[in-house]
């Protein structure tokens, strides 16, 4: 007997909104051995996190639908949380620093909650209808929520470094726990980077499929024009940088208008224009 | 690299300013926004009825209605394209010159220079084998591939360079651009595209685009069968087209299109889009002579019997009154006298126009399916590919593939010998200077003598 994919996913939102205070704990009082725990946590969440969407993949071919789980909006907040546990993982690996945990698991957590507790968000296991029946679907939702993801920490990293820039004390007490402004900027430039390459094979991939489903691979449909929109205000801070030497504070801020823009191609779009993309809304 | 120098020429300077490009950037996003809000593609009734006359001019004016291939929208992607042509075409030659640009050639000097670095002078000098064992140290830590010069001093200096084709991907990803933007300008000339809907068993040999233009196929397309299912739930599971393409009176090729699988012929791609089924009715006419005609067609619309001044139509099916089906039947003559009449099937009735009385059967009726096929032609779809490829490849080169170049410098010095090490890298500097600082430790470790 399996353990149900439900049940999993449930437990998942719990052990992140978990990290998530400890990560808070561990920045606020200074505590190693909580940030450890935190760290520990994460794992264990993205762990059953891992377990859960794969049992509901399993349980898709038991009814007899058998699909990969990335086609209503359910399974793609459960992967959206999914990819910014796995994200956040690998930067604090990179970086050796917890801190970051405490601005980047909460939307993990969030995102969890909110797939979990929305009645709106129907998490029942539904057939593929034929628009969505294709190996792109796979491809095209993995290689877009790496992007978001990204994105969200990189959110994350611009919310800490203006934190961090609004008080004159900088260097001690609580934010002097946070890495120094250059660090931040640093790490937000190249998770920004690392989110625009996911985001641009995301919409490369979906304007092949486009292409094999509809026979345009451009069509300006909302959810196409308004990743195009989402591209073009990272592609701007990245030749603003590049070029025009924005550092900091510039770029923490195009990193959060930017991700406004994630936002709203992901739920914005779904819940208040219409179009192709339709079937994400429910 | 180098920045480009200014020209004396002020609108070449603009538009090879990346200044212009970030600026571009901001005003497509923020100008994108607009056609997502405002529906695409209604007709001028609709947006008067949504959003008053005083909005609706700004509407018309500016092309809201079709934002993304309105004058100014597609203005703005041309200056962008002009920014992005300018910009490449006038770094080029800094590239090229920079490729050209020898890592070798160095002097003591310049190597001093680098960040990082570390020398030692060693008395006694080196022998040929501490010699060796240095070298392969460096080529173990550093790379294998290495190339080697004497200096005009006599000293010899040793270079492994890695990765400096690199630069060639910021290039390439701008490039890449420019190649989707003519792709998009190919399929705009050379491609087509329009709907067709087939009737099962019905072909044709051309389609209509938007407008209504014809458009000739040079073959025909015959659909053999449409099949729609429905999972439990109601949500629709598959729908499938049987399609044969007949060419030169031959059927060359048959297949079950899909919505994720079109077919493809002469680079012409048959889409399935939609479907409609349409009630197919089969009729006995019996005019005032008494001669008995049957013919079939399809309900929803006009046909004029050949013959006979009348035409008729079926208005309205239903599959099941008191277990029959039927039908009501609109008749019409071409003085203007018309009639409707429902018909069941099996039962005689009679109608008169104008002194004319007609008596009519009801044969048979059955749904038939008509299949929707988006056909459309695309020779720019390769040039999109390739482009789309080329701006991967060009975002992972540029960001992530670092040019780095170790150098090892032997200069004999009377009876002493200086050696220097120095390293570059333009990306993940960190990382290198780790593995600088280890070459450094096992070079130490391999030639002795005072670290300087």
């Amino acid at each position: 007997m399996m353990i149900s994919s439900s049940y999993l996913l449930s437990l998942t939102t719990f052990i992140y909104l978990g990290a998530a205070v400890l990560y808070i704990v561990h920045w606020l009082f200074r505590l190693k051995p909580v940030g450890y725990l935190a760290t520990i946590t994460t794992v264990a969440g993205v762990i059953t996190h891992t377990a859960g969407i794969g049992a509901r993949w399993i349980e898709s071919y038991k009814i007899g639908y058998g699909h990969a789980p990335f086609s209503n909006l359910y399974e793609s907040l459960v992967f959206f949380a999914w990819s910014t546990a796995v994200v956040y993982l690998f930067v604090e690996f990179k970086t050796k620093s917890r801190i970051i945990g405490a601005f980047a698991t909460p939307f993990a957590a969030l995102a969890m909650a909110y797939a979990s507790f929305n009645p709106n968000v129907r998490d029942s296991i539904e057939p593929l209808i034929p628009a969505l029946q294709s190996n792109w679907l796979l491809i095209h939702v993995i290689t877009c929520f790496m992007g978001y993801a990204a994105f969200a920490v990189a959110c994350g990293l611009g919310i800490m470094y203006l934190v961090k820039d609004m008080y004159s004390n900088k260097e001690t007490g609580l934010l002097g726990e946070l890495p120094g402004l250059k660090s931040i900027d640093e790490l937000m430039h190249h998770t920004i980077i690392f989110g625009f390459l996911w985001l641009s094979i995301g919409i490369i991939t979906g304007a092949i499929w486009a292409n094999q489903a509809w026979g345009t691979y451009w069509g300006w449909d909302p959810k196409e024009t308004w990743s195009l929109i989402t591209w073009l205000v990272y592609a701007a801070a990245l030749h603003a940088r590049f070029v025009r030497g924005w550092r900091g504070k510039k770029i923490a801020f195009m990193s959060i208008v930017g991700f406004c823009s994630v936002m709203f191609t992901y739920f914005g779009v779904n819940f208040l224009l219409s179009g192709l993309h339709s079937y994400g809304s429910q | 690299m180098k920045r480009q120098k200014k020209t004396g020429n002020p609108v070449l300077n603009l538009f090879s300013s990346v200044k212009l490009a970030v600026t571009l950037f901001i005003v497509l996003a923020v100008t994108s926004i607009v056609g997502t809000l405002i529906p695409q593609g209604e007709n001028l009734q609709f947006y008067l009825e949504h959003y008053g006359p005083n909005f609706f001019s700004i509407i018309q004016s500016l092309s809201l209605y079709d934002t993304y291939h309105s004058w100014w929208y597609v203005s703005l992607l041309v200056l962008f394209s002009l920014n992005l042509l300018v910009c490449i075409s006038r770094r080029l030659p800094y590239v090229l010159e920079f490729m050209r640009r020898d890592s070798l050639d160095v002097t003591e000097d310049r190597l001093l220079r680098i960040p990082l670095k570390a020398s030692w002078t060693l008395n006694p000098g080196l022998d040929e084998e501490k010699k060796g064992t240095l070298l392969k140290t460096f080529l173990r830590l550093a790379g294998r591939r290495k190339r080697e010069r004497i200096l005009e001093d006599g000293s010899k200096v040793y270079l492994v360079e890695k990765g400096k084709w690199s630069y060639w991907g910021f290039y390439g990803l701008h490039f890449s651009l420019l190649i989707i933007f003519v792709g998009t300008i190919v399929g705009n000339i050379f491609g087509f595209g329009g709907n067709i809907m087939l009737t099962e068993g019905d072909s044709t040999d051309h389609i209509y685009a938007k407008g209504n233009t014809l458009i000739p196929l040079g073959f025909t397309v015959r659909c053999n069968k449409f099949e729609v299912k429905f999972y439990d739930n109601g949500a629709p599971k598959l729908f499938k087209s049987d399609l044969t393409i007949i060419d030169g009176g031959k059927e060359i090729l048959r297949k079950e299109v899909l919505v994720n699988s079109p077919l493809t012929y002469k680079g012409v791609r048959f889409y399935q889009a939609s479907y409609q089924a349409i009630p197919a009715v089969r009729m006995v006419l019996i005019p005032p002579n008494g001669k008995k005609r049957r013919f079939a067609f399809l309900a929803y619309r006009k046909i004029f019997v050949p013959g006979e001044d009348l035409e008729l139509g079926v208005m309205q099916y239903l599959p099941n009154i008191h277990g029959v089906p039927a039908v009501r039947l609109w008749v019409a003559d071409s003085k203007g006298d018309s009639q409707v009449i429902w018909l069941l099937k099996g039962r005689t009735e009679k109608f008169r126009l104008d002194n004319t009385i007609y008596k009519v059967v009801l044969d048979n009726i059955q749904n038939r399916y008509m299949t929707g096929l988006q056909v459309k032609k695309d020779p720019g779809v390769p040039l999109i590919y390739l482009g789309c490829l080329g701006l991967i490849f060009g975002i992972f080169i540029a960001f992530w593939v670092p040019h780095r170049r170790l150098w090892l410098l032997v200069k004999p010095d009377g009876e002493k010998t200086k050696v220097l090490i120095a390293g570059q890298s333009n990306k993940n500097k960190d990382g290198f200077k780790k593995e600088f600082q280890r070459l450094t430790k096992d070079i130490q470790a391999v030639i002795g003598g005072s670290k300087v």
